[in-house]
C-alpha cells in the first residue's frame, strides 16, 4: 500500500515536473515502475490504410505513407512503390510522383527516372499505425510562428 | 464387351492384291498378348456369377477404384503433398508463410492448391497431368538448390501468370469473385482500382496483384512495373 | 469578410508595428506570407543519431527549430537523409522534456529512498559533491565513476576525461561506445596500431563488391546503404554479398544472402582465408613487405564474472589479449582446417554461396569493400572477427587504396570522434594513447599542464565491470551521461538494476528526457541536446564535423559540458589530490579543479570575441571565454604532428567536415598509401606507420563456440538490435508521432513454423524467458526481418519490452564488448506461467 502510495506520488510529481503524459503510456518511455515489474504487451496496433495525405511538417520531409505496404516487394527483382508513384503510372494509379529530387544523382544531374541512390523508399517513406502517441510534441510548424491562428491544432501537434 | 479376342491378325483382308506381309514387331506383340491364357479368361463372359453379383460387383469395385483415385488426387492436392518435395517447401513454400495468404484476420487459409490447381474435374485432372513434369524435375534435380530456384524464378512465375491471365484469374475467383464485393468495405484506393479495372473487365487479378504470395521474379519488361 | 475581434487586435499591433518602423502594410493580410516573415535562418549541423555523419541543413525562427532537410553540400549524404534525420526538428519538443534538476528527497533532504522531486542546479551539485568527496577519502579514486557516451560531442568527452582522469585520479570512465564498438576499436590497434578506417565513404564508388558482415546498413546506415545501392545498380557487374543470423531488408537488396548459425561467421571467415592461400591467391610480395604473423590466445573464456564456470575452465581467460609471433606457415596450418566441408558444418550456408564469396576475396581484378558493424562487435569473439576480415584483405593486399577497403561501420554519431579520438575509454588517453603506458600519461600530464605522475596508470572498469561493481558496492559514486544504460546494458535485471539501488551508492544521470536509467537515479540533471549546444563529433570516416549553437534549450537544461565543468569547481586539489604531489607542485594548492583543469592558460586563451557572431553559446558566457575552442585546440595538440592531425578550429565551422590527418589544409581520404596519406615516406608505397616497424599484423585465430547455445528447454537463439525508425533506446524517436506511429512498440520476429510448432500465432502476447530473465511481448511473423527457424529477434528501443532482462552480460574478453547477438531463450504463450528463475 504504502509502496504504491509512493509510486503515485512519484509518477504525479514527475509527470507534473516535467509536462503532459498518461500514466497508462509512461512504460512505454520511461520502462516499468519499479522496473522490476512485469509489463504486459500492449495488442499490436492497426495500420493506417485510409488514403488521407498527411500535412507535412515542413517541406523538405518526407511525406509519411497513408497506406498498408505490407507484402510490397522492394528488391532488386522488383521495387512495387514505384508501379504506383513513377512517373509514367501516376494517371492511372491517381498516386502523387515521386518528387523531383528523386530524379538526381549524387552529383545533382537530373536523370530519365528514379535516381538509384532513392530506390530504397522506405528508408525515408514510413507507413503508420494507429498507435496514439505516447507523449505530446510541442513542435511548431513555421506557419503557426507567423500566423498562429491558421494552425488547426495550435501549436501543439498530432 | 467387345470381341476383340477372337481379332486375327489381318491377314490381307481388303487388299488381297497386295501380297501378305510378314507381321512387325509390334503387331507380333499384339497377338502374343492376347494369346496369353490369362487374358483369354479375363475377356471371355463369365459363367460362374450372377448377373446381380457383376454388378454389384462391379459398382463396388468401380467406388473403391474411383474412391482410391480421388483419395490419391485429393492426398496431392493437399499443401503437404506439395511441401513433401523441398523445391517447394525451402523455396515458394518459405515464402507463402509470412503472407495474408497463410495467415490473416479470419483465419481462411489458401494452401498452394487452392491457387495453383484448377477446382473444375476436367481442368484438375489436365493441370494434375501437367504436374507429372515436376516430378520428373524432381527426380532429376532441377531445382536442387536456392540459386537454381531464382534462375528459374521469372520462368516459373511467367507460367504461373500466363495460366491465371489465360483463365481470367480463376483461381482468385473461387474466393474472391467480384460480385460478392462490397466496396465499401475496401480501402479506398483499392475501391477504386476495382471499379475501374475490375468491373469493366479491363484487368484480370493477376495483372495488378502479383507477387502476394511469394517474391517476384525480376520483374525488368513486365508490364506495369518498372 | 469578417474579422474576429483577435484578428483585429492582431492587425492593429502589426499596424502600429508598420507605422513604429515607417513601412506600410497591405489593407488586408493575405493568405500567403511574404518578404521577412517567410526567413528562415539556415544553418549545418551533423546528424544527431548514426556513425554515418550525414549533414543537416536546420532552419530556425523566433528561437525555434522549424525545419531540417539533407545537406546537398555535405559530401557524406549529399541532401539525402534517412526517415529519422529527415524528423530532427522534433526530437527536442517532448512535452516531457527535463527542463529542472530532480533528486530524491524525503522531509526536505536527499534521500536515496525518497521521491525525484525538483531542485535547483546547487541543490544537486553540492549533494553529488559531497558525496563525491567522502567517497574519494573513504575509499578512494576506484570508488567513483563515469559512464559517457559516444554522442557526447567532442568537448564534452574531453572535459569528461580530464575531470575524471586528472581531477579525481580515476580511470572508471568509459562510453556507451563500449557496447557499441570495442571490438572494432581494439582490433584496429592489435592490426595497425592505430585506430579507425584506412579508407573512407569514397570507397561505395569504387568497390565491385561489398560484403556485408552481420551489418543490415538498409536499417541501421539507410545513407550509406543508398551509397551502396547506388553502385549496385549504376554498374552492372557490382554485387553485393550480406552475411546474417537472418534475413532483412539489407538482404532483401543482396545479390547473396547468406545466412548462417550465429557464432559461425568466425569459420567463414578463416574458410576464404584457407582458400585464399590454397587457390594460390595470396599477394606475395605484400604479405612479404608489409604484414606480420601473430597467432592468438585460444580458450579465452566469455568475458563473464570470474567465478562463472566458463571462465573458470578458460584456459586463458586471463591473458586473453595475448599473441605470439608466428610466421605465414603456421597461420596456413591454423586456417587449413577450415575446408569447406568443415564451413559448411559449422554455419549451415550451402557451399555454392561459401565458395562464391570466397572468390570475391581471391579475385585479384575484384575490388572488395566489406563492411560491419554490431553483428561482429557485438560478438564473444569480436576482436577476432575483426581480425580475421583484415587478414583476408591483407593476405590479398586489397587495402588502402580506392574500392579495396575493410570498413568498420560505427553506431554512434562521434563513436569515432569522443570515445575513440578523445579516448573516453577506461583504458585510453587522446590520440591512441593508453593509461597504462607511462609515457603516454606523461605525454598527457605535459599537454594539460599538470604535475608528473597524478595521471593514474591503472585501467579503470569497463561498462559491464561497472554495473558489477556498483552492485558488489564497490562502485558508489556514479554519474551517467548521454546514454540509457539500464535499457541498454546487458542482463540489466541482475547486473545494472540492483547497482542502482544499492543504498551504498548515488546514481547521477543527465538526459534530455525520463528514461528508465533517470527513473532508477538519484539525481536527474536535465541535459541541452544537439543544437542547443555548440557542438563537434567524428564520424566512422574520420569526419570531424562541427555545429554553432543554434536554439536555447528549455527551463534550467544544460549541457553536459557546462555541467561537468560547472561540476568541478566544488573541488579543490587539497581535497582529491594526493598530499605527495601537491608538496611536489605546491604551486597547485588551494586551486579548484577547474582552475587547474579548464583554467590552466589554453582552455580559457580563447576571448569570447572570437565567438561567431549571430549564435548563442550559453557555456562560454557563463565561463567568460570560448570553451569549445579552448577544448578543441588543447585536444588537437595530442594528435598534430602525429598522424592525427586536425585542422584549426574556425576551419571546422566553414567546411562540411575534413577526414583526418589534416596535413596543411588538405584531409586524407586513404591512409597507408604513398601518395595518398602524407605521413607515407617515399619510395614506400604501403606503410602501416601506427606500428614500430611499420607493418600490419595478420592474427590467426580458430572458431570458438558462443557463451551460450540453445538446448533442449531454452530452444531458441535470442538476436537483438534496432530498427529503422528508432534511435537506440528511442528516447528521442519515440518522442516524434511520426516515428512512434512507425513504429510504436517491440515486437518478437520469429518464423512462422517456430510460432505454429509452439501454438502460437501473429500477434499473440507471449513471454520470452532466459536463464536471466523473462518479459512479455507480440509475436511477428511477417515483416521486414525474416528469421529462419531456430531464431528470433527482439529490438531494444522498447522501454516497455526490456529485451536486455534477458540478455547475457558475456563479452568479448579481450575488447569487454558485450555479446547482445547470442543467448538462449524459450518463448511461451504469456497465458502460460513461465518459470524464470
Amino acid at each position: 500500500m504504502r509502496s504504491r502510495l509512493l509510486f503515485g506520488v512519484m509518477a504525479g510529481v514527475v509527470c507534473l515536473a516535467t509536462g503532459t503524459l498518461l500514466a497508462q503510456d509512461a512504460p512505454r518511455l520511461r520502462g516499468p515502475e519499479p522496473f522490476t515489474r512485469e509489463q504486459p504487451a500492449p495488442p499490436l496496433p492497426r495500420p493506417i490504410t485510409n488514403d488521407v495525405r498527411i500535412r507535412r511538417n515542413y517541406p523538405d520531409q518526407p511525406p509519411v505513407i497513408p497506406h498498408s505496404i505490407e507484402g510490397y516487394a522492394l528488391d532488386l527483382n522488383a521495387n512495387k512503390c514505384m508501379s504506383c508513384h513513377a512517373r509514367r503510372f501516376t494517371e492511372q494509379s491517381q498516386a502523387p510522383m515521386i518528387s523531383v529530387t528523386h530524379y538526381q544523382d549524387r552529383e545533382g544531374n537530373t536523370l530519365g527516372g528514379l535516381a538509384p541512390r532513392r530506390y530504397a523508399c522506405l528508408a525515408c517513406h514510413v507507413s503508420q499505425t494507429e498507435a496514439r502517441p505516447l507523449v505530446e510534441n510541442r513542435f511548431t510548424d513555421m506557419d503557426a510562428l507567423t500566423e498562429p491562428e491558421r494552425q488547426p491544432g495550435g501549436r501543439s501537434n498530432r | 464387351m467387345s470381341g476383340a479376342e477372337d481379332a486375327s491378325p489381318p491377314t490381307g483382308s481388303g487388299k488381297a492384291e497386295v501380297p501378305p506381309r510378314k507381321p512387325g514387331p509390334i503387331r507380333r506383340l499384339w497377338n502374343w498378348f492376347w494369346r496369353l491364357k490369362l487374358v483369354r479368361v479375363a475377356t471371355s463372359p463369365a459363367t460362374g456369377f450372377s448377373l446381380a453379383f457383376l454388378t454389384l460387383g462391379g459398382f463396388v469395385a468401380g467406388v473403391i477404384f474411383w474412391g482410391g483415385f480421388n483419395t490419391v488426387l485429393e492426398a496431392t492436392n493437399q499443401p503437404e503433398f506439395c511441401i513433401s518435395c523441398h523445391e517447394m517447401r525451402s523455396n515458394v513454400f518459405e515464402e507463402l508463410q509470412g503472407t495474408i495468404h497463410f495467415t490473416n484476420r479470419s483465419g481462411v487459409r489458401a494452401g498452394c492448391p487452392d491457387c495453383h490447381v484448377p477446382h473444375e474435374w476436367t481442368r484438375k485432372i489436365a493441370r494434375k497431368m501437367q504436374a507429372s513434369q515436376e516430378v520428373w524435375g524432381h527426380i532429376f534435380g532441377t531445382i536442387s538448390t536456392r540459386d537454381a530456384f531464382l534462375d528459374l524464378r521469372r520462368h516459373l512465375a511467367e507460367r504461373e501468370w500466363a495460366r491465371m491471365q489465360a483463365n481470367d484469374s480463376l483461381e482468385c475467383r473461387n474466393c474472391h469473385s467480384a460480385v460478392s464485393m462490397d466496396i465499401s468495405k475496401q480501402n479506398p484506393r483499392a475501391a477504386a482500382a476495382h471499379e475501374r479495372f475490375l468491373f469493366t473487365g479491363e484487368r484480370t487479378c493477376i495483372d495488378c496483384h502479383k507477387g502476394i504470395a511469394h517474391r517476384l521474379p525480376d520483374m525488368t519488361g513486365v508490364p506495369g512495373w518498372q | 469578410m469578417e474579422l474576429s475581434r483577435r484578428d483585429m487586435m492582431k492587425a492593429q499591433a502589426a499596424a502600429a508595428a508598420a507605422a513604429a518602423a515607417n513601412v506600410t502594410l497591405p489593407a488586408q493580410a493575405q493568405n500567403i506570407q511574404l518578404g521577412e516573415e517567410l526567413r528562415l535562418k539556415w544553418d549545418k549541423a551533423p546528424c544527431r543519431f548514426c556513425g554515418t555523419g550525414c549533414g543537416v541543413m536546420v532552419g530556425v525562427k523566433d528561437g525555434r527549430v522549424v525545419a531540417t532537410h539533407g545537406d546537398m553540400r555535405a559530401e557524406v549524404n549529399r541532401g539525402l537523409n534517412c526517415v529519422k534525420g529527415y524528423f530532427l526538428s522534433k526530437i527536442m519538443y517532448g512535452a516531457d522534456r527535463l527542463t529542472r534538476p530532480l533528486m530524491r528527497m524525503r522531509n526536505g533532504r536527499f534521500d536515496k529512498e525518497g521521491e525525484l522531486q525538483p531542485v535547483s542546479w546547487d541543490q544537486a551539485f553540492d549533494t553529488m559533491a559531497a558525496y563525491w568527496k567522502r567517497v574519494l577519502k573513504e575509499k578512494g579514486p576506484e570508488a567513483v565513476g563515469m559512464f559517457g557516451s559516444g554522442q557526447w560531442t567532442l568537448w564534452e568527452g574531453y572535459a569528461a576525461s580530464k575531470l575524471m582522469r586528472a581531477g579525481f585520479r580515476s580511470n572508471n570512465l568509459d562510453p556507451n561506445a563500449r557496447h557499441c564498438m570495442a571490438s572494432a576499436a581494439v582490433a584496429f590497434i592489435r592490426t595497425f596500431g592505430m585506430d579507425e578506417p584506412m579508407g573512407c565513404y569514397d570507397d561505395f564508388e569504387h568497390a565491385d563488391a561489398f560484403v556485408l558482415w552481420g551489418s543490415n546498413m538498409a536499417e541501421m546506415h539507410p545513407i550509406l546503404w543508398t551509397r551502396v545501392t547506388d553502385r549496385r545498380l549504376s554498374a552492372e557487374h557490382v554485387r553485393i554479398h550480406t552475411l546474417s543470423t537472418y534475413e532483412h531488408r539489407t538482404t532483401d537488396l543482396s545479390d547473396a544472402a547468406v545466412i548462417f548459425k550465429p557464432g559461425s561467421d568466425l569459420a567463414i571467415l578463416n574458410y576464404i582465408a584457407n582458400h585464399i592461400i590454397r587457390s594460390g591467391a595470396v599477394n606475395r610480395e605484400f604479405v612479404e613487405k608489409h604484414v606480420n604473423f601473430r597467432l592468438a590466445n585460444t580458450d579465452i573464456g566469455y568475458g563473464l564474472r570470474p567465478e562463472h564456470v566458463l571462465e573458470q575452465r578458460a584456459q586463458h581467460a586471463n591473458d586473453a589479449q595475448v599473441s605470439q609471433p608466428a610466421d605465414f606457415d603456421a597461420y596456413a596450418r591454423l586456417v587449413s582446417e577450415y575446408t569447406l566441408d568443415r564451413a559448411y558444418e559449422l554455419s549451415g550456408v550451402p557451399k555454392p554461396q561459401l565458395e562464391a564469396l570466397a572468390k570475391l576475396y581471391a579475385d585479384p581484378n575484384t575490388k572488395v569493400m566489406s563492411l560491419w558493424t554490431m553483428g561482429f562487435n557485438q560478438h564473444v569473439r569480436g576482436v577476432w572477427a575483426n581480425h580475421m576480415v583484415y587478414n583476408l584483405h591483407l593476405l590479398t593486399g586489397k587495402i588502402s587504396e580506392p574500392g579495396n577497403s575493410p570498413f568498420s561501420l560505427t553506431g554512434q554519431p562521434s563513436a569515432c570522434g569522443t570515445a575513440r579520438e578523445v579516448g573516453t575509454f577506461s583504458h585510453r588517453l587522446p590520440a591512441d594513447m593508453l593509461v597504462a603506458n607511462p609515457e603516454h600519461r606523461k605525454h598527457a600530464e605535459h599537454l594539460w599542464k599538470l604535475p608528473d605522475g597524478l595521471l593514474p596508470g591503472k585501467i579503470g572498469f569497463h561498462a559491464v565491470e561497472q554495473d558489477r561493481m556498483l552492485k558488489d558496492g564497490k562502485l558508489n559514486a556514479y554519474w551517467i551521461m548521454c546514454n540509457n544504460n539500464l535499457q541498454t546494458a546487458p542482463n540489466t535485471g541482475n547486473e545494472t538494476y540492483p547497482g542502482y539501488r544499492n543504498p551504498q551508492n548515488l546514481i547521477v544521470c543527465s538526459d534530455p528526457y525520463p528514461t528508465v536509467t533517470t527513473m532508477a537515479a538519484d539525481i536527474v540533471l536535465p541535459t541541452a541536446m544537439w543544437v542547443e549546444k555548440e557542438g563537434a563529433y567524428g564520424n566512422a570516416e574520420r569526419r570531424t564535423h562541427f555545429w554553432h549553437q543554434l536554439v536555447d534549450a528549455p527551463g534550467e537544461a544544460r549541457s553536459d559540458l557546462w555541467q561537468l565543468m560547472e561540476f568541478s569547481k566544488r573541488f579543490t586539489t587539497d581535497e582529491v589530490w594526493p598530499a605527495e604531489i601537491l608538496a611536489r607542485a605546491p604551486e597547485y594548492r588551494g586551486k579548484t579543479l577547474h582552475d587547474v583543469l579548464f583554467r590552466n592558460g589554453q582552455v580559457d586563451r580563447f576571448p569570447l570575441a572570437e565567438m561567431a557572431p549571430g549564435y548563442e553559446n550559453r557555456e562560454s558566457k557563463e565561463m567568460g571565454f570560448y570553451v569549445q575552442k579552448g577544448l578543441f585546440e588543447e585536444y588537437a595538440a595530442f594528435g598534430r604532428g602525429h598522424g592525427h592531425d586536425l585542422a584549426p578550429f574556425d576551419t571546422y565551422h566553414e567546411v562540411r567536415g575534413l577526414r583526418w590527418p589534416v596535413v596543411d589544409g588538405k584531409e586524407t581520404r586513404w591512409r597507408y598509401r604513398e601518395g595518398l596519406d602524407p605521413y607515407v615516406e617515399k619510395g614506400t608505397g604501403i606503410q602501416f606507420y601506427g606500428n614500430p616497424d611499420k607493418r600490419a599484423n595478420i592474427m590467426g585465430a580458430p572458431y570458438e563456440p558462443p557463451a551460450e547455445a540453445p538446448d533442449a528447454e531454452y530452444d531458441l537463439w535470442l538476436v537483438t538490435g534496432r530498427v529503422l525508425e528508432h534511435w537506440h533506446s528511442g528516447s528521442m524517436t519515440l518522442r516524434v508521432p511520426e516515428l512512434y506511429k512507425a513504429f510504436p512498440g517491440a515486437v518478437l520476429f520469429m518464423h512462422p513454423e517456430d510460432a505454429q510448432k509452439r501454438g502460437l500465432r501473429r500477434g499473440q502476447e507471449v513471454r520470452i524467458a532466459s536463464r536471466r530473465g523473462e518479459i512479455r511481448s507480440r509475436v511477428e511473423t511477417r515483416g521486414r526481418n525474416k528469421v529462419p527457424r531456430g531464431v528470433v529477434f527482439v529490438p531494444f528501443f522498447d522501454a516497455s519490452q526490456l529485451i536486455n532482462k534477458v540478455t547475457l552480460d558475456a563479452t568479448d574478453p579481450i575488447s569487454k564488448q558485450s555479446d547482445f547477438k547470442k543467448c538462449a531463450v524459450k518463448v511461451v504463450a504469456a497465458t502460460t506461467q513461465a518459470a524464470a528463475p
